[in-house]
């Protein structure tokens, strides 16, 4: 497990950079991102990203996705900026879907001397299929499953309910009980 | 350190409330599983009224262990509970939120459908 993780972080780390330097460059990168996140380092020392947004969005809407929804999360999580859910209409559509950015990705770093692709979960039953693109989370979910999982109201900001503050005050302010007793008040001696 | 016996929580809202590992998924001889394995659990407390029940076999990720996580930077993480997210054999976590923080080692091992249902990613 750790050897594989490894190999994928250095692979990553080495192959953002196009220059023949390397080994030293990506020695560097490593210590550079000590101070930073784990995952985020390798992320962002690739510069650019394997998918822009406006990319992902061009694309959904060639493939006819159902239901785009764009949720920025930067401030919410660290460890992505973009959340797009998109629904399929069928098995093969969100397949499709999935496949669709993966050519997108394939297109763009057409050239270059090693392909460096998204992590893609879920390519087998296309059910909910996740395209980890760095930054940019691309999820495509069938419409049971959207409904199931419900990740709009996970990932929207929420707005902070405020409780109407004038009962809690009274609820917490000591009322003293009315004295209704007809004797009268003894004063102490 | 997971090995078989080992009592774990859930930290999900699957409806089982603790699992029992009954096998690593790896290797053949596997005896300890971490952050990131996937195992083979029997149910052994659920809660009632739920798709899972009591001694059912299920898979299940790890996402917590006590036994502390080493990042490549020095980062040291433990947790004060071994816990788990119940999956099905597709990886589809079963339950529709996920409770505690989890670490992000789990988007490198291809989990980001955990990953995005968790609250706190570390």
């Amino acid at each position: 497990m750790w050897a594989a993780l490894r190999s994928r972080y250095l692979h990553l780390s080495a192959t953002s950079l196009p220059s023949s330097s390397l080994t030293d460059r990506s020695w560097k990168l490593g210590f550079s991102g000590l101070n930073r996140t784990f995952s985020s380092s390798s992320a962002e020392s690739s510069g650019k990203e394997l998918l822009s947004l406006q990319e992902v969005e061009k694309v959904l809407r060639d493939v006819r996705a159902d239901d785009v929804t764009v949720i920025p999360v930067g401030n919410q999580c660290d460890w992505a900026d973009f959340m797009v859910i998109a629904t399929g209409r069928s098995t093969w559509h969100i397949k499709n879907i999935a496949q669709a950015l993966i050519y997108k990705v394939k297109q763009k770093q057409k050239g270059a001397k090693r392909l460096v692709l998204p992590s893609v979960q879920g390519q087998e039953t296309g059910k909910w299929i996740v395209v980890d693109s760095g930054r940019v989370i691309v999820h495509a979910l069938d419409e049971k499953a959207r409904a199931y999982y419900n990740l709009e109201n996970l990932w929207t900001p929420r707005t902070v309910l405020k409780e109407p503050v004038e009962e809690l005050t009274k609820a917490f302010v000591k009322v003293r009980r009315i004295n209704n007793s007809k004797k009268p008040a003894q004063r102490s001696a | 350190m997971i090995q078989p016996q080992t009592h774990l929580n859930v930290a999900d809202n699957s409806g089982a409330r603790e699992l029992m590992c009954i096998r690593v998924i790896g290797a053949s001889n596997r005896r300890y599983a971490h952050i990131g394995d996937v195992i083979v659990a029997v149910i052994k407390e659920a809660v009632p009224n739920t798709p899972l029940e009591r001694s059912e076999v299920i898979r299940a990720v790890i996402v917590r262990t006590c036994k502390e996580l080493k990042r490549d930077n020095g980062m040291i993480i433990r947790y004060d509970d071994n816990a788990a997210v119940v999956i099905d054999q597709e990886g589809n976590p079963k339950g529709t939120r996920i409770f505690g923080a989890i670490a992000r080692e789990l988007r490198q091992l291809n989990f980001t459908k955990i990953v995005s249902l968790a609250p706190e990613v570390l």
